[in-house]
Formats: structure tokens, C-alpha cells, sequence
């Protein structure tokens, strides 16, 4: 499954957070369980799931911010599931990320010329007065003009502010890009405006993106593959355009069919799942979605099924449905 | 059809900057009417206008305003319709409940002040409503502390309590921001239930077209302190006359369909920033020179308004 044709492999990564729950207790939070992804040049993985499904923790496990307890994590071909120090700091001017909130991730006390030079001065060694050309060029690239490396974030739309937050991922060339929601808090005409600009860039550089979402309107835009995650677990995966089109997992079923699209002659459905996602701690031994799940028989209770694929690359871990 | 509410040319201004600039709008008896628009466009300062829950420094001003045929003061909405007229869905129904007390007692007391009920019929009609909403065991949650629900449960004791007084027109604004998308679904399905079968009408501030486009009849599309552009949701996503609203939808709908979306150059003005004559003018691929000298005149097509000087009339779209 890797191979160094791959920008980023994953294979049976999982995170365990370890909860107090009283004086000498504790419980595991299997908060990532045993995911296997994959993305290749120039591509889009997109993950899905609600909140608490594990999606911004598989993000910082990838970027290396916490440690996996388990698993692997290939970058280029390179494994730097354990790297450290001098090495992984190089490492990391190949992966960057574009976080949600533009203001929150930008330092107020520091201009935009001063951040977006960030990278270049820490992964490649560069000074100050070196980075200036390349960040006036990478901010017009983004649709800024040189001008706005003299300003400070408050002085920024909220457009303009994500771009910046762009231009700091894309200034080391890097290989990975992750995305974690970076268009959710921005206005719908803005939106449009930061996609495409996402996405020419991906052209022009052949980067790889891996984009977290809950936005499935967005993300039938801009993914060319989809990992759909619950509680920890990825349910099923596989190219988006498929996954959409005939969804087997029925969470995924279930997610698709509750978003709302643009269109006032489609109506949204629900009927599916019952009550609400429970807490990763109270999770059922075999299937995630076992207690909600409309189709269950007594085998989802304690038996979990591995990620079956059922037709080219669309893989999807149920036991009623492969 | 008369109107159940009507506000013409309402005005709101924070510490001398314009916020809501002459808003018109109606909403009929049985309908749901979606307000939608970007970050502020006035959605939610036009809702709390009608709720007179404007902040201190508010000041409001308005040519005409009724409500159920009356005359109708925003300002003393309080006494006059808030709670038993006009009831309030609210955007973080988590925040929205008092977290000292247990929720039934919650209802309650907004039982017994909007209706004069007492402890007894208070409680019974309590458990009503949250059966009305369908919550499945309703005496635990009459028993439950807010902390102890999940958010889409608070949600739905939300509208419960905004359905205490019958009110004649139900005001949701963003009810489903924080929610899963699952647990959204619901929700809009159970709102648009709910205000039918109390015979309700709703506004629905949202900036979600695709929510919109689930639950609303009508639709106001609001830009920088004016609604710009009213008509049937079918009308306002299929042909919308001001060339704003024409191009959100589009960019929603080209999204959804996998399809390159235009762009709509620049970005929303902020309140006080200096405007043309049409506020969208600077942005708009149809904009000539009246668009910043002159007020944009009022369009009516059948069911549709839209203040534009250049609106996008079929045989303008169909070319």
C-alpha cells in the first residue's frame, strides 16, 4: 500500500487518550483507531464525520504535534512516525497546515510579512532580509499585494487574513497541505474566492491536500478522495465522486442524505440513526456505529469488520453491507 | 394574503454607524420566510429589532411596522409581543438555558408568567411540550440540568419554551449552527412541523442556502443593511433578480454540483464604511454609472422584488 509515489501514507495509526475519570481510574479514548489513508500527488483526501469523530486529531498526528501510540506515518516515502529534532524540523517545511479560524492563527503582534517569512526562517534557515523577496512574490500569488507584509492581522478582512494563512502554508513548497476547515468561518462570496484559490495552487505546485470538513457542499467541490470517520474509525472510503454517488456504510448514507443542498426541489432526509453520537468512551466493542445503527444485527455488537473493498478503491467497513 | 408582519424602512444605528439601512419585508400567516446574507448583512439585527432586544446603544427608528394587523412598536415588543406573540429559537440553546436550574422548572416558569397558569397546568403543559417536540422521555428531561442534554436535545427544549406562549409567529435565528449535521436535519424537519401545527408562521435567519432551500417558502436576501432582493424560495434559486442573490445561489449550486463557482470579486462592506447609492455596486458584474449615483429602484415580477437598477430579468438571464 505505500510506496514513495504516495505524498502521504498512513497505516493502522491510532491515538489513545488516556481520561482520569477518578482518583485511581481511568479509561481509554480510542480518539484515532486503527486508520489506514493514503493521498498521492496533486490530490485531494477529504475527511468527513462529525464533531468528535477524530478528524482534527488524525490532522495533528499527521503533522506530527502529538504522538501516535500506534501505527505509521510516511511522508514522501519517508517514515517519520518517530523522527525527532534537527530531522523532523526539516521535515516539516514539507507539510503545512491552514487552520479553521484565520484570526486565531495569526499572531497579532507580528505583520504578515513577518509570518508568512515564519517557515522559510525556521525549516530552511533563511534571515529576514533573504525571505523578503519570496514572501512579497507567495503574497501575491494569494491575491494580496506586497503592500500587506507591512500590516497587522486586525487590519485584515477575514478573506484576506485566511489568505495570509495560505500563503505561510505554501511559502516552503511543501508536499502535504492540511486543510482543517479553512473556509468554515468565512462568508459564503469569500469562500468561493479561497477555494479556488486552494485549488490553483494545488494545480500549479501538485500538492497534496488533505481537507477536514463538515461542510459536504464544499467538500464535493474540492475532494477527489473521501474518508468518512466516526468515532475514531474510518467507515469508509473511497473515490469522492463514488462515495456520494452510492454510499454503503449507513452512517455515510446517513450523513449524506441530512445535508442540505442548494436546491429547493431536494428535501433533506433523516429517519436513519438513532439518537446522537455517544461519547468515544462508551463505545461498543465491534461496530462504531452499533446502538444507532438501523440495520444492525447481533455480530455488529462485538465483532468489529475491517474495511472491505467492494469496488475499485471504495473500501467500507460493514458487515451487512459487503 | 395580508401580512402578519410588515416592517418598512427599519433603521438601526450603533453609536452613529448605520447597521440596518430601510428594511422592508413581510411575513405572511403560514409561512416560513428564510432571511439570508453574509456576516453583517443585519440577519440578526433585524430579528432582535422585532424582538426589542437590540443592545443599550441601539437607537431604531422606522416608517410603518404591524403585526397581526395592528400597529407595531419594535420598541415595546417586550410588553406587547415577545414570549406570547412572537416566540424565540436562539443560536446557542446550550447558552440560551439557565444552567442553575433543571429545565422543567424553565418551562414553567415561562408558563405560568406568559399564561397565567398554575404549578399544576404548568407542568402538565410542560410535558406536553416537550412531547411535542419529540422528546421520547420527556419526564427525564423535565428532571435534567441543561449540562446533562445534548445539544440537540437543548435545542429542541429551546423551542419547546418558545412555543410555551402559541405564538403567531416563531423567530429562529441560526438554530442549528453548533449542531451536527444528523442532528440539523432533525431539528429544521421538527421547526418547520412544530410551527405548522401550532398554525405559526417563521423567519428563519440562516446563511446556509442549503437550508434555506430545505425549509423556507420565501426568502429575503439581505446585503449591508437592506433586504435587496424578496421572493419565493423556487424564484429566488432559479431566478433571482438582483444580481447578488443570483450569484450566491449560483455559487452554492455550482459547489454542490462539483462545478467551478464564479467569483464575486471583493467583500462584504463593513458597517460605516462608505457606500455607493447601491451598496453591492463596487462588487457587481452588471454595475454602470446610476448604480453609484442614484437609490436603486424597486423591481416587482411577479411574486419577486428586488431593488436594482439593472436586475436580471428572464430574457437578460436567458441570453
Amino acid at each position: 500500500m505505500t510506496g514513495p509515489s504516495e505524498t502521504l501514507a498512513l497505516r493502522d495509526l491510532t491515538k489513545i487518550f488516556r481520561i482520569k475519570t477518578g482518583t485511581f481510574r481511568h479509561a481509554d479514548l480510542r480518539a484515532v483507531d486503527d486508520v489506514s489513508v493514503s493521498i498521492t500527488p496533486g490530490r485531494t483526501l477529504a475527511v468527513v464525520g462529525e464533531s468528535g469523530s477524530g478528524k482534527t486529531t488524525l490532522a495533528r498526528l499527521i503533522l506530527r504535534l502529538i504522538h501516535p501510540t500506534e501505527g505509521l506515518i510516511r511522508l514522501e516515502g519517508t517514515d517519520i512516525t518517530r523522527m525527532k529534532g534537527a530531522q523532523l524540523e526539516e521535515m516539516r517545511g514539507r507539510m503545512q497546515i491552514v487552520f479553521q479560524d484565520p484570526y486565531d492563527s495569526l499572531s497579532p503582534w507580528q505583520t504578515v510579512g513577518r509570518t508568512v517569512a515564519e517557515p522559510l526562517i525556521l525549516h530552511e534557515n533563511m534571515s529576514m532580509q533573504d525571505a523578503t523577496g519570496p514572501v512579497a512574490a507567495m503574497l501575491e500569488r494569494v491575491g494580496l499585494s506586497p503592500e500587506h507584509a507591512r500590516r497587522y492581522p486586525h487590519e485584515l478582512s477575514g478573506g484576506q487574513a485566511q489568505r495570509v494563512g495560505i500563503a505561510r502554508a505554501m511559502i516552503t513548497n511543501p508536499a502535504l497541505v492540511v486543510l482543517d476547515e479553512p473556509t468554515s468561518s468565512l462568508d459564503m462570496s469569500v469562500q468561493s474566492q479561497i477555494l479556488l484559490l486552494l485549488q490553483s495552487l494545488q494545480e500549479e505546485r501538485n500538492i497534496s491536500y488533505l481537507f477536514i470538513s463538515h461542510d459536504l457542499t464544499v467538500v464535493r467541490y474540492i475532494a477527489h478522495d473521501l474518508a468518512v470517520m466516526y468515532l475514531g474509525k474510518v467507515v469508509e472510503s473511497g473515490p469522492a465522486a463514488e462515495v456520494f454517488a452510492s454510499p454503503r456504510h449507513p452512517y455515510t448514507e446517513a450523513l449524506l442524505k441530512a445535508a442540505p443542498r442548494p436546491d429547493p426541489n431536494y428535501k433533506t432526509d433523516y429517519v436513519h440513526l438513532v439518537g446522537e453520537q455517544p461519547s468515544a468512551l462508551d463505545r461498543a466493542p465491534g461496530c462504531p456505529l452499533y446502538g444507532r445503527c438501523p440495520i444492525a444485527e447481533e455480530v455488529c455488537a462485538d465483532t468489529p469488520q475491517e474495511l472491505v473493498e467492494i469496488e475499485a478503491e471504495h473500501r467500507v467497513a460493514c458487515w451487512k453491507r459487503t | 394574503m395580508s401580512a402578519l408582519l410588515e416592517l418598512h424602512g427599519l433603521e438601526v444605528e450603533i453609536e452613529g454607524l448605520p447597521i440596518l439601512r430601510g428594511v422592508d419585508l413581510e411575513v405572511r400567516p403560514g409561512e416560513i420566510l428564510g432571511v439570508v446574507g453574509e456576516t453583517g448583512a443585519g440577519k440578526s439585527m433585524t430579528a432582535r429589532s422585532i424582538l426589542d432586544l437590540l443592545p443599550a446603544k441601539a437607537t431604531l427608528s422606522f416608517e410603518e411596522c404591524t403585526f397581526g394587523g395592528e400597529d407595531f412598536i419594535p420598541a415595546r415588543a417586550r410588553q406587547l409581543a415577545r414570549g406570547h406573540r412572537i416566540g424565540f429559537v436562539p443560536q446557542r440553546p446550550r447558552g440560551s438555558l439557565n444552567p442553575v436550574f433543571r429545565v422543567g422548572k424553565q418551562i414553567v416558569d415561562t408558563l405560568r408568567r406568559l399564561r397565567g397558569m398554575t404549578r399544576k397546568q404548568a407542568r402538565d403543559e410542560a410535558l406536553n411540550l416537550l412531547r411535542s417536540v419529540r422528546i421520547t422521555d420527556p419526564e427525564r428531561v423535565y428532571r435534567s440540568y441543561p449540562h446533562e442534554l445534548s445539544g440537540g436535545m437543548c435545542q429542541r427544549v429551546c423551542i419547546a419554551i418558545a412555543l410555551a406562549g402559541e405564538p403567531e409567529l416563531i423567530i429562529a435565528d441560526e438554530p442549528t449552527t453548533g449542531l451536527d449535521v444528523t442532528i440539523q436535519a432533525e431539528i429544521l424537519k421538527l421547526l418547520g412541523e412544530v410551527i405548522a401545527e401550532h398554525n405559526a408562521a417563521g423567519m428563519l435567519i440562516t446563511h446556509d442556502l442549503g437550508v434555506v432551500a430545505d425549509v423556507c417558502d420565501r426568502v429575503a436576501v439581505m446585503y449591508a443593511g437592506r433586504v435587496i432582493n424578496l421572493g419565493t424560495t423556487v424564484e429566488i434559486y432559479r431566478e433571482a433578480l438582483h444580481p447578488y442573490a443570483n450569484q450566491l445561489v449560483s455559487i452554492a449550486s455550482s459547489l454542490d454540483s462539483g462545478g467551478t463557482p464564479q467569483e464575486i470579486p471583493g467583500r462584504v462592506p463593513n458597517p460605516g464604511d462608505e457606500l455607493a447609492a447601491c451598496a453591492f455596486a463596487p462588487r457587481c458584474f452588471r454595475a454602470e454609472d446610476d448604480c453609484f449615483q442614484q437609490e436603486p429602484p424597486l423591481v416587482q415580477i411577479e411574486g419577486q422584488m428586488a431593488f436594482c437598477h439593472h436586475p436580471l430579468t428572464s430574457e437578460v438571464v436567458s441570453v
